[in-house]
């Protein structure tokens, strides 16, 4: 394998890692304020993907295209958390993981009625298509998910240090009933995380739309993005970004060397030895008791 | 004695009607009951919705028309998924539950293959139209017959003398996914080329449905110096990897499987499809300027206003003239209409085209292998076009049946 060679795939790694990242975001944020795995959050991807397409038929341009569709997920999120979610916040946990489950469901055969599984896409936003570097390919698209992938872990990490709401998240991860206590609003914190996690999901689907496609199966890397979600510690963000692209380059460079099938295998491979050496993944942490 | 005679006489009769009771389920005086299955969820649905959606409009044409033998056609559709298990499960479901008289399979070959052994121990008929599976066809079975589609060695002969001679590869590297059509395709093109043509297969990279990324299968392919890519899979696949391909700075020509050439291919590769070339099943693509084509395709959208871009497909079609196949051998099995009589009538079908968008189907006794016939086209200016290339080496798929 020449040095070319391997630069290529490392950087088809760090793009398929950085798809990953983003959707692993959109997990983690309710479940470190709500502690309840959402997963319902591949078909929000989904979501996004066909919201683009329709704002995209309407013939609007990109730019416009862009913060509808993360618009249109933010309400999707805090309509499923204010429908549904708090109705049942009382239930056990994995009444709640069911629950996300089933919601995931009604939004993908909802998208089925009218779209059914035809395949669809966008056209690039981007002006320039792909461009070389010492040799290397770069893909513009690619480059543009992992900006934004970029930009939104540091709008987060800000928004969860400075931001009052932010902050009010990270007490209601902490303990609810002491965030309550301080004045928090606890439900509405919650649904504003769902809203978020939502609009992550939504970008996502449009930034996803033109590089792989649409249907109502765009959602299904949820659980790949479970698994970086996993190696990265599941309550960190920055955790989340580096276990999706892990994720990837192990994925690709796998591929490479073993062949397709290693490429489906290697990845939980990887995540089960992982677990056995780190259980609470790259950047978690065991809670602490007080004896 | 004339008891005797009597009682012999009438229970003979019982029998008789008992015999052709219980061959005829799913037929009345005036129904005919199908079973139809096919993808209309998961990664192949491109295929089980044309599928279904071609077959019912024929029926409702039919049926308007009158019927066959005065009866008319009833359609239970089932979803398979793209999974051999659970076409399983609804062709049983179909001839156990819902009593059906034959099978109509909009399958592709993955989820075929699961049903194959199931429909011969239940000796019931099974019309497959677009799945390419060797197992359907071949060792021979009775109840088994193939319309639309061909045979995988058909493809392989056809393919390898294409991109041989009509392209003049010698060096050619083959993708395909792992499962069954475009493991099929794959293997028979490595064969031919290998064996008739003496033609170096270079490389050889397979991959999952719903992948991603090609980039380490599309180096592979680039190192191995092929003039030809041959790619088998599904549009989506095909899409990104035509795309990645174009980006790695891959220049050579790219030859797809005879599923991927239809719109939903052209419509997601877009502008990397651009010089693709691909083997036809029907002589005329959806979207192709011929006055009965379009003629056909303003009728489909009538009946499906809401449809969207990319259909009617190539699976639409081939499910649309299947049918009208399947309801000239129920005519001509005659008003005592059971599998016996069934299979006589499809295998008296002879070079039988219902309209000119539809490849000749033959069967005999000895092949139930409807379509030889295939067409070679290429992506120009965003669709498929005929390029006018015939094979010349005469077809040896035949002999093992003789």
């Amino acid at each position: 394998m020449t040095i070319t060679i391997a630069l290529q795939l490392l950087i088809a790694g760090l793009s398929v890692g950085s798809i990953y990242a983003l959707v692993a975001l959109a997990l983690v944020i309710p479940f470190k304020a709500s502690s309840i795995l959402n997963f319902a959050q591949g078909e929000l991807v989904t979501v996004g993907a066909y919201a683009a397409l329709v704002l995209t038929a309407l013939a609007l341009p990109y730019w416009v295209v862009l913060p509808v569709t993360i618009l249109i997920g933010f309400v999707v999120g805090l309509f499923i958390e204010r429908a549904m979610i708090r109705r049942i916040m009382a239930a056990p946990e994995f009444t709640l993981v069911i629950a996300t489950f089933a919601i995931g469901l009604i939004i993908k055969s909802a998208i089925r009625l009218y779209w059914q599984d035809n395949l669809f896409t966008i056209d690039n936003p981007l002006p320039f298509g792909s461009f070389r570097v010492a040799g290397v390919v770069l893909n513009p698209q690619y480059l543009w998910v992992i900006f934004c992938t970029t930009m939104l872990v540091v709008c987060l990490a800000w928004f969860f240090k400075f931001n009052p709401l932010g902050k009010a998240m990270r007490a209601v991860s902490q303990s609810q009933e002491a965030a309550r206590l301080m004045g928090v609003s606890v439900e509405r914190v919650l649904m504003i995380s769902w809203g978020i996690s939502s609009a992550i999901g939504a970008l996502g689907g449009i930034l996803l739309a033109p590089i792989i496609g649409i249907n109502p199966e765009v959602g299904h890397l949820v659980l790949k993005a479970l698994v970086a979600a996993v190696i990265g510690g599941f309550t960190s963000l920055p955790g989340a970004v580096v276990g999706g692209l892990l994720l990837g380059l192990i994925e690709t460079y796998s591929g490479a060397f073993f062949g397709s099938t290693a490429k489906n295998i290697l990845p939980f491979v990887v995540l089960v030895v992982f677990l056995l050496v780190r259980p609470y993944g790259l950047f978690g942490r065991a809670p602490l008791v007080r004896i | 004695m004339i008891k005797k005679l009597v009682g012999l006489g009438l229970a003979s009769i019982a029998a008789m009607l008992f015999a052709s009771t219980a061959s005829a389920q799913g037929v009345t005086k005036d129904e005919i009951l199908i079973g139809g299955f096919g993808p209309i969820t998961g990664p192949a649905a491109y295929i089980g919705l044309g599928g279904r959606d071609g077959l019912t409009m024929a029926i409702k044409e039919i049926n308007a028309a009158g019927g066959v033998n005065g009866r008319k056609f009833r359609l239970i559709f089932e979803d398979d998924g793209h999974s051999p298990t659970r076409a399983l499960g609804a062709v049983k479901k179909l001839i156990d539950q819902d009593k059906v008289f034959m099978i109509f399979c909009a399958a592709g070959s993955n989820a075929t293959v699961g049903t194959i052994d199931y429909i011969k121990a239940q000796q019931r008929v099974m019309y497959v139209s677009f799945a390419s599976a060797p197992a359907v066809t071949f060792p021979f079975s009775s109840y088994l017959f193939r319309g639309a589609t061909t045979e995988v060695p058909r493809y392989g002969e056809l393919y390898s003398e294409f991109i041989a001679e009509g392209l003049k590869a010698k060096k050619v590297a083959v993708m395909n996914g792992r499962e069954e059509y475009p493991k099929n395709e794959g293997n028979a093109l490595a064969t031919a080329l290998k064996d008739v043509y003496k033609v170096d297969v270079a490389a050889r990279a397979e991959f999952n449905i719903g992948d991603k990324d090609f980039t380490p299968q599309l180096l592979a392919v680039k190192n191995s110096g092929a003039e030809v890519v041959a790619f088998f899979g599904n549009p989506a696949e095909a899409a990104i990897a035509m795309r990645q391909a174009r980006e790695l700075g891959l220049k050579q020509k790219f030859f797809v499987g005879a599923t991927m050439v239809d719109k939903s291919f052209t419509l997601a590769a877009k502008e990397n499809a651009e010089g693709a070339t691909g083997f036809s099943l029907i002589p005329f693509l959806p979207g192709t300027p011929n006055p009965t084509l379009q003629a056909w395709e303003a009728k489909w959208k009538k009946e499906y206003p809401n449809l969207p871009v990319g259909r009617p497909n190539v699976f639409d079609v081939m499910a649309y003239t299947d049918m009208y196949v399947l309801a000239e051998a129920i005519k001509r099995a005659g008003p005592d209409l059971n599998t016996k009589s069934l299979i006589a009538g499809l295998e008296q079908i002879k070079n039988f085209s219902s309209s000119p968008l539809a490849a000749p189907i033959t069967f005999t006794n000895k092949h139930h292998i409807g379509n030889l016939t295939l067409t070679v086209m290429e992506v120009k200016g965003g669709n498929w076009q005929p390029v006018g290339w015939k094979p010349s080496r005469p077809s040896e798929i035949l002999k093992r049946y003789e």
